[in-house]
């Protein structure tokens, strides 16, 4: 690792920033950074509001009965799409190329590309979210917007995010960070499984069990390589910054990184077991999850080993980012290790189709990426607005309010999925009250969250090192 | 891992490897599939559905029914599909092969419906369900679908049956 002008550090550790006032790096990247997540926190909003309607829908279902838009099957898409490329998105164009800004002290000058990306992507998500509450949606979850709007959100995409690839291009000094592998890693694979999933499923669709392994293929890489990725090169960035020292056995991080992208992809027919797909890429399926252990065990000792020294938990309690993130951290220990037991045939044969499947995505896309994600805002946002978090309240509603959410939603869609494989007769409505409950404590976090988001950015001075909240 | 290129390359055999493997392996192996006799010079299976039917396919896509209903049945060694009377034989991937868009589904809120049309009710009677579901079923009432509508869905629901022998599932006499 080759340092050119700059004081050696050891490895494992990413480079300290503590600027006084705003860099030139964080300077260029403030608009940009800004319109990717004020869109992301009002798509999380509406994202909210839907699943808490979707939520009731579950054990009420005459609840908006009369009005057809509010259709169980289109609010779940519509909550899935708005959680997903809304908040998902845009929060992860902004933190990913943050952090790679900050990596590679890049100093952006082409901001107007970025945000031109986020608003086609944030108009064309728009325009595909009202389709599908109008009923024109498809068959696929993740996939059931509008075809047309595909090839818009793949253009955006290359616009807002690819800013990180050139990042570590023009990277200063030659270094490199885990962090970066994954941003970059993850910033490349999705356009290109985006492209083939489209193609094969939506416009030149491929004979009809393909479509659906086609389809599992896709929100498998989309789950691993774009929200877990990204979610973990935060929490490889934020971690080891956070409580000052160096990643522990960073050696082992090459392992789990390229282990994570080969076997995810290869392990998505382990959700068609038992469909009509070849029995030969079942086994296949299941033998990639089983060998998903190889990255989780990875992560386990890079993170386990540093938050266990000289009183990393406690400080990372007393942390809002670490609180967050670590929080995070473990959600992803967890999903990868149901990921691998709950592939195997006896399991599956009992626990597909139930909620099951739906508790270990939330552990995913909710429990890792997001919680992850609000601890990186909480770290961000003071140094790029210079101002405080308005409300210290709101910032303890927020976290426990997610962090409760997430526990009953994710125990609940586990528990009921476990009750329904074992009993199917069994009632599920005390399960599915319980993710309304969970549903609506998420909101109640998100609101929290956005409202002292906002008033954060409406009150942005002069940024300077004052006020953070890390 | 310095190397930009290097990670890049990296990431597309990644990537392009699990593709191939996965997904053209799979289209070379299942991409001829047609109709065809269980034996020969027999009926042709899956059958083509009818106009009408084809329409209550674009009823069904358009309230997400597939958000609560799966089209697959499991083999009896993997879950209990069969035993629960969803169909009478697994689902094999030729019963597919004229669903421009396959509604496999991935969750059971409601019971799988592959061979629904084989355990339907009358036609009067599932359009009446639909509308106004018994008490104590979670389902949502459909009031608002239109007659034309209404019927259509009851056409494409009557119309999915997987209970004819194919060359790769057959019927147990």
């Amino acid at each position: 690792m080759s340092q050119e002008n700059r004081p050696a550090r050891p490895p494992g550790r990413p480079p300290e920033s503590g600027f006084a006032r705003l860099s030139r790096t964080e300077a260029g990247l403030r608009g940009p950074f800004l319109c990717f997540f004020t869109s992301a926190v009002l798509w999380l909003v509406v994202a909210s509001v839907l699943a808490l309607v979707a939520a009731v829908k579950l054990h009420r279902p005459d609840f908006l009965g009369a009005c057809e838009p509010a259709t169980y099957g289109r609010v779940a898409a519509a909550a899935r799409d708005t959680f997903v490329y809304g908040w998902g998105f845009n929060a992860l164009f902004a933190v990913n190329f943050w952090i790679m800004a900050q990596l590679g002290r890049f100093e952006f000058r082409n901001g107007w590309l970025a945000t031109l990306g986020g608003a086609t992507w944030n108009l064309a998500l728009t325009y595909g979210v009202v389709q599908v509450i109008r009923g024109d949606l498809g068959g696929f979850a993740l996939l059931d917007l509008p075809r047309e709007v595909g090839p818009v959100l793949l253009v955006a995409f290359l616009l807002s995010a690819l800013w990180s690839v050139v990042a570590y291009a023009r990277r200063s000094g030659g270094q490199h960070f885990v962090s970066q592998w994954y941003i970059v890693a993850a910033t490349f694979a999705l356009p290109l499984v985006y492209l083939l999933a489209q193609l094969m499923v939506l416009w030149f669709p491929t004979v009809g069990a393909v479509q659906a392994l086609a389809h599992a293929w896709f929100v498998q890489n989309l789950l691993f390589l774009w929200f877990g990725a990204s979610a973990l090169a935060a929490a490889y960035y934020f971690v080891p910054k956070i409580l000052g020292r160096p990643l522990g056995h960073y050696y082992l991080a090459p392992i789990g990184f390229w282990t994570l992208f080969l076997f995810s992809g290869l392990a998505a027919p382990a959700a068609l077991l038992g469909g009509p797909i070849p029995v030969w890429l079942q086994s296949v399926g299941v033998v990639a999850s089983v060998l998903g252990l190889v990255p989780v065990v990875v992560l386990a000792i890079n993170f386990l080993s540093t938050l266990s020294v000289d009183g990393g938990w406690g400080r990372s309690w007393n942390s809002t980012t670490l609180r967050f993130v670590v929080v995070g951290v473990v959600s992803f220990l967890l999903f990868g290790v149901l990921a691998a037991v709950f592939s195997t045939r006896d399991l599956s044969a009992v626990l597909a189709f139930t909620s099951f499947a739906e508790g270990q995505v939330q552990l995913l896309t909710y429990g890792a990426a997001t919680m992850v994600l609000f601890g990186a805002s909480y770290f961000i946002l003071p140094r790029l607005t210079g101002s405080l978090w308005p409300s210290t309240k709101l910032v303890h509603v927020h976290f426990w309010s997610a962090f409760l959410g997430l526990l009953v939603a994710v125990g609940a869609a586990l528990a009921g999925g476990w009750q329904a494989g074992h009993q199917p007769s069994a009632p599920s409505t005390p399960w599915a009250l319980a993710g309304s409950v969970a549903a609506f404590l998420l909101l109640v976090g998100h609101v929290a969250f956005a409202l002292n988001a906002f008033g954060m950015i409406l009150a942005s001075t002069t940024p300077t090192s004052e006020g953070r909240h890390d | 891992m310095k190397n930009l290129n290097l990670l890049l390359a990296g990431v597309f055999f990644c990537v392009a490897a699990v593709w191939s493997g996965l997904l053209v392996t799979a289209q070379v192996q299942l991409g001829s599939l047609g109709r065809a006799p269980a034996e020969e010079g027999g009926p042709l299976f899956p059958s083509r559905e009818p106009g009408l039917a084809i329409q209550g396919r674009a009823v069904y896509v358009d309230l997400g029914c597939v958000a609560c209903h799966t089209q697959q049945v499991r083999p009896a060694g993997q879950g209990s599909d069969i035993a629960r009377g969803y169909g009478v034989r697994p689902s094999v991937a030729r019963d597919y092969v004229l669903q421009p868009q396959v509604l496999l589904g991935q969750r059971r809120v409601g019971p799988d419906l592959a061979n629904y049309g084989a355990r339907a009710k009358s036609d009067a009677e599932l359009a009446a369900f639909l509308a106004t579901p018994a008490a104590g079923v979670n389902h949502p009432p459909y009031a608002f679908l239109t007659a034309e509508r209404s019927a259509a869905l009851v056409a494409y629901l009557k119309s999915l049956r997987q209970d004819y022998s194919s060359p790769e599932a057959k019927l147990k006499q």
